[in-house]
């Protein structure tokens, strides 16, 4: 295997035969991990410092020492030579299993762990079929240790995981052991549950199903799902997540590994927000102003035909936008095409705030009073930051000009918002009353439903997949856009994000360089988001 | 009704000579009775002096694992300017054992001059005693002890007159036998659970407090005036090569005459069985010998002949532990017996790691299915496989604590299990009846 | 009665008294209890080690340690509650509910268990009518069974609050009991205040 930036202090060891090369310090356990191996574990989590080398399970044989060792503590030496899968550690880790499940309930039908559970997992790979255990089990019942956590103290292995996130990454001493011995369990302080922004990461960290989120109870079985990599939209940090969807409906979201922003964790107002973007009333299908000033329902073909006529008669009138730091950079770059077309110098945007939280562990996870994943591509395409309710200060009836409006719920805007004689265009994915007055709405997908990059408040350039089908005939902004852009003369119509991306990216000197697959999963830095502002870009457009 | 018994052998009571005599609890009694001389001795030599001379009596720790006192101590390092501890480990809780808390109430100025000693051999500041948080009465004695010898000067700054400063502590447990494991000790010295650590850090690096520490036994420190004030080979003149000196032993179970007796290391066990302890209080068989405290392997009767040595004991297949002999006659039920020793550690157990965590209370269980006469004959096979699994896994040694007798009452005692069995229909014994009935009814 | 305590031992005094005040509001803020606490702070490195010694503070004042208790303790050394729940709970020596004014741990471990103990303890459990753990109805007892108490030879040992009885068998269970309610009528037995720091023996 290749080896990269090792210098002469590395020190080589043999893992089941492979030769491995690590720095100094690695544990066995990481180590076997570069030789792709993955030595079963529970009480170790990557994400969370202290190492305990309590669950046993993860113990290797090493030639010359008498005992099994426990990889996850044991520091890899030079010329060591570890088994992970010999007859001894075989034995050692089906005891370990067999241990863990003598007093274990055996409710895999209605544990939401089921499928993703490490126990399970371990069980089935051991081999165990059937159990020696002919006494009764030990029953210690649930406790709500959160507003939404459940604890299921049955299926809990004591791996101490939930207790060392709190402590050592939150650095909030809340969760800890109470008693001992085969009567220890979770608990919080009596009459106390956790009240911590990042406390949801602890069900992530249990590698069984004894902690369980109440609004994921009974929801889904793993099997049931289908996982996208994504963004989350709560705020200007964008973790990295997996969206995990049953029936078009997003159920549960987990954080995916990112060590440049959110390392494995989240906040829990991300999950919430993300849960809740099932919500709302959905513009599904174009609506176009029809002879008789009334909107009616159109396809995509006539109401693109007809929007781009308007545009035509309309010529560039100048006028007013309101943006969303919710859109895609995609979608933020090819209205931007549109507004250049129109004449529409200024675009405001407003970005909804909250209380801030950070996470003492995690300098990079915070959870940031913007709560919109992309202000700082909002503000890349020319939008500028407004205060309050855009729409209260916008919505005035025009003299002519254009008013554009990308994904803005428009709250606060009055009755005659957008009344007039100009051009009023709606591209959102809800259709909220203040936009009863455009000329047409065309229906978008939301971020989840898409794929496409935010750039957090880092300046870091993430992607996100598409996890949910968008409802009706609703389409990417950026799709939309770069159909209704596109005639005869001024180039095709774009439908693949590499090339949306592209499009962009060439256009606009902060992405200079960057491709969608050279980005990757785990995003790339912009070089200076707020100086790489573009200049208009004149002529691309026309 | 405090000591009952004398030792019969009066071979060599170093240790307990004083035990039973009210005055040498007080220090007027005890300087009396030459005590404090061998720290004023001490405080005339280097910490390497008093090393060498522990090292050279070949002492071995009395807390049950034995390693070499000598050695333990020249494990601190040498220079550097953290503080170095001393934690006198007085959690005496092996079932078996109470030798520990008759030094304590009977000679505890000769437990403070074995820490101070041990203390400036260590370069120690401060010396904790950890007292088990049940024995109070000795404490209390200790404590008056502590105050008596601070005011006089042998205790705080300039001990004994010297240049040289130590402080002692007396620090209370509040009920976990895994206190006694020495990184239990000192997490519990902390003020945390007494959740043992997995080794490294070693305490000589990384002790209580997170600096260099020594944890001994309070029997072990109570040994070590009498080698500096006698000397090496004084020591040496009892016991064996490996196992030199004396050692206090305590006696308990279906006893003539229970309690503390100090040995010559060595003596056959039939001996203090027999002699001292005067065979069994019912005049039966014995059946049965737990020789080092319950986490050591049984002896069956025929078994006592050997010595009471660290190596002796070993190769009869058991260990000297803590020197506290377990005796069962002949109306023993060793499940019973088993069952009940194996409870203790299940509710000892700190619960870290899953082999003893989940092994020690399903031993437990199995054993009281077999006592309640609904056990069947894989439940033996099990309980052998079981003791395989919890051997030599895990951060501390309280799951082979139980591994110890449970597998030598497998071997030695089968028969105790079988004779428990589930007596099934069908199964051969009661085959007979049962099934010829049926057949007949077939028919 | 002496209140000067060395505060080498300050912080190794018994915990497990008689005579129980039972007082309401803080222990550690003012008086015996601040000074306690400040004692025994001074005797180590590092202020959460003192824990042990103040929760066994708390429960030689109350008889018990309730989670008010646990809060307190957690203020005063500067740790989480919810740290303190988890060694306070660790250790079962510490009282988490309220037991009676003579607290009787009777060790069954295995060689009080060769020599009665389990007939001993089903005495007590009978003369006292209650069930392990349980406070009596005048609120005199309560019966536990114990693991080891670290005096195998005079089996079968008990431990009543701070001190062992030795060598008790099932006969002598109503005689002891007969003591203690005695003890505590005429109010003439050395109460537990009294006997603090002292080394001698009961009987």
């Amino acid at each position: 295997m290749a080896d990269n930036a090792m210098n002469g202090s590395a020190i080589e060891l043999t893992i089941d035969g492979a030769r491995v090369k690590v720095p100094p310090g690695t544990r066995v356990i990481d180590a076997a991990e570069r030789a792709g191996i993955v030595v079963p574990r529970y009480c170790y989590h990557p994400g969370i410092p202290s190492r305990p080398a309590q669950c046993r399970v993860c113990l290797v044989e090493v030639e010359g020492r008498p005992k099994l060792e426990p990889s996850c503590t044991l520091p890899a030496a030079d010329g060591m030579v570890v088994r992970t899968a010999s007859d001894v550690v075989s034995e050692a880790r089906r005891s370990v299993i067999e241990f863990l499940l003598v007093n274990h309930p055996l409710d895999c039908p209605i544990c939401d762990a089921a499928g993703q559970c490490m126990l399970q997992d371990y069980a089935y790979s051991t081999n165990q079929l059937e159990s020696r255990v002919n006494e009764p089990k030990l029953v210690m019942g649930r406790d709500r240790i959160a507003d939404d956590i459940l604890y299921f103290a049955d299926r809990c292995i004591i791996c101490t995981c939930c207790v060392r996130f709190m402590s050592d990454v939150a650095e909030d001493n809340v969760l800890i052991v109470a008693k001992r011995g085969s009567k220890a369990y979770i608990d919080t302080f009596p009459g106390r549950k956790l009240d911590n922004p990042f406390q949801g990461n602890i069900v992530d960290a249990c590698p069984v199903g004894a902690l369980v989120h109440e609004d994921f109870l009974f929801k889904a079985r793993a099997w049931d799902m289908d996982a996208a990599a994504s963004v989350c939209p709560g705020c200007s940090t964008g973790c990295n997540v997996m969206i995990e969807t049953k029936e078009n409906q997003i159920v549960r979201l987990k954080p995916r590994y990112n060590g440049a922003v959110n390392s494995y964790w989240m906040c829990d107002h991300g999950r919430r927000c993300l849960v809740m973007t099932n919500r709302g009333v959905r513009a599904e299908t174009p609506l176009i102003r029809d002879d008789d000033g009334e909107l009616r329902p159109a396809g995509w073909a006539e109401a693109l035909e007809w929007t781009r006529g308007k545009i035509e008669q309309a010529g560039s009138p100048g006028g007013e936008a309101i943006v969303s730091p919710g859109a895609s950079n995609e979608s933020l770059f090819f209205l931007r095409l549109l507004l250049d077309r129109l004449g529409i110098e200024s675009a405001g945007f407003s970005v909804p705030q909250g209380e801030t939280a950070s996470l003492p562990g995690v300098p990079t996870l915070k959870l940031r009073a913007d709560r919109a994943p992309n202000v700082a591509g909002a503000e890349m395409f020319g939008g500028e930051r407004a205060d309050g309710e855009l729409a209260a200060a916008t919505g005035r009836p025009r003299d002519g000009g254009a008013l554009v409006v990308l994904d803005d719920q428009l709250d606060g805007a009055g009755d005659s918002f957008g009344e007039g004689e100009g051009l009023f265009l709606y591209f959102g994915a809800r259709l909220p009353s203040a936009a009863r007055h455009a000329d047409a709405v065309l229906p978008v997908a939301t971020f989840a439903e898409m794929d496409g990059t935010f750039t957090n408040a880092d300046g870091r350039v993430q992607r996100f997949h598409q996890a949910l089908a968008p409802p009706g005939i609703a389409r990417p902004a950026w799709m939309v856009l770069s159909r209704l852009l596109a005639s005869g003369r001024n180039g095709r119509a774009i439908s693949d994000i590499r090339e949306a991306f592209a499009r962009m990216a060439e256009s606009t000197p902060a992405f200079a360089g960057l491709t969608w697959d050279g980005i990757g999963l785990k995003g790339a830095s912009v070089a200076d988001s707020r100086a790489a502002a573009p200049e208009a870009p004149a002529g691309t457009a026309g | 009704m405090s000591y009952p018994h004398r030792s019969d052998l009066e071979t060599s009571t170093r240790l307990s000579r004083y035990q039973g005599r009210p005055e040498a609890r007080a220090l007027d009694g005890w300087e009396r009775l030459g005590g404090y001389e061998a720290l004023r001795k001490a405080c005339g030599m280097s910490p390497g002096e008093i090393t060498d001379v522990v090292k050279a009596s070949g002492l071995r720790g009395r807390g049950g694992a034995g390693f070499p006192t000598g050695l333990k101590w020249s494990f601190m390092p040498e220079g550097g300017d953290k503080p170095h501890y001393l934690c006198c480990n007085a959690d005496e809780s092996e079932p078996g054992a109470f030798k520990d808390r008759e030094v304590i109430r009977w000679t505890p100025h000769l437990l403070l001059e074995g820490c101070l000693i041990a203390a400036r051999a260590i370069r120690a500041e401060h010396v904790y005693i950890y007292v088990r948080g049940e024995f109070f009465e000795e404490t209390k004695v200790l404590n008056r002890a502590v105050v008596e010898a601070y005011e006089r000067g042998y205790i705080g700054p300039n001990v004994a007159g010297t240049d040289w400063s130590c402080d002692v502590t007396v620090h209370l447990g509040a009920g976990a036998y895994i206190a006694g494991e020495e990184t239990g000790l000192m997490n519990s010295l902390s003020g945390n659970r007494a959740e043992p650590w997995a080794k490294p850090p070693f305490p000589a690096q990384s002790g209580v407090f997170g600096m260099p520490t020594t944890v001994n036994n309070v029997e072990t420190l109570a040994t070590v005036p009498g080698l500096i004030a006698h000397g090496a080979e004084w020591y040496r003149q009892w016991g064996s090569d490996k196992s030199p000196g004396t050692k206090l032993w305590s006696c308990s179970g279906h006893l003539a005459r229970p309690g503390n007796y100090e040995f010559e290391l060595g003596v056959p066990l039939r001996d203090i069985i027999f002699g001292a302890c005067g065979g069994t209080h019912s005049g039966k068989a014995v059946k049965a010998v737990i020789p080092g405290g319950s986490s050591t392997a049984f002896l069956a009767g025929d078994e006592l002949d050997c010595a009471t040595t660290y190596e002796g004991l070993q190769e009869a297949g058991s260990s000297l532990g803590t020197a506290s002999p377990i005796v069962m006659d002949a109306s023993t039920d060793i499940v019973a017996a088993m069952r009940r020793i194996a409870q203790f550690y299940a509710h000892e157990s700190c619960g870290q790691c899953v082999q003893c965590r989940e092994g020690t209370s399903w031993v437990v269980r199995i054993l009281q299915r077999i006592e309640a006469g609904d056990g069947a004959p894989r439940d033996i096979d099990t309980l052998y496989d079981l003791c395989e699994q919890m051997t030599g896994r895990t951060i501390c040694v309280l799951a082979d604590s139980v591994v110890f007798p449970l597998r030598s009452a497998l071997d030695k005692f089968r028969a105790d299990f079988e004779a428990r069995m589930k007596q099934r229909l069908f199964a051969p014994a009661a085959a007979a009846g049962g099934s010829a009935r049926l057949a007949t009814a077939g028919v | 009665m002496s209140r000067s305590i060395h505060p080498a031992v300050a912080g190794a005094q018994p915990f497990q008294l008689a005579v129980r005040e039972r007082p309401d509001g803080p222990l550690l803020q003012t008086g015996e209890g601040k000074e306690r606490l400040e004692m025994v702070l001074s005797r180590y490195p590092s202020p959460r080690a003192a824990l042990l010694p103040m929760l066994g503070y708390v429960q030689s004042r109350k008889g018990w340690i309730e989670p008010s208790d646990m809060n307190e303790v957690a203020e005063a050394l500067g740790l989480a509650p919810a740290f303190v729940h988890s060694v306070a709970t660790f250790y079962t020596m510490y009282n988490k509910r309220p037991v009676g004014r003579h607290f009787i741990q009777v060790c069954t471990n295995i060689s009080c268990h060769l020599n009665g103990a389990g007939e001993v303890l089903a005495r007590f459990l009978e003369e006292t009518e209650t069930r392990q753990g349980e406070v009596s109805a005048t609120g005199e007892f309560t019966v536990i069974e114990a693991e080891c108490l670290g005096a195998c030879g005079f089996a079968t040992v008990v431990q009543v609050n701070d001190r062992y009885l030795e060598c008790v068998t099932a006969e002598k269970v109503p005689e002891i009991l007969k003591e203690l309610r005695d003890s505590a009528r005429s109010g003439a037995a050395a109460s537990d205040e009294a006997r603090r720091g002292s080394g001698e023996r009961s009987p």
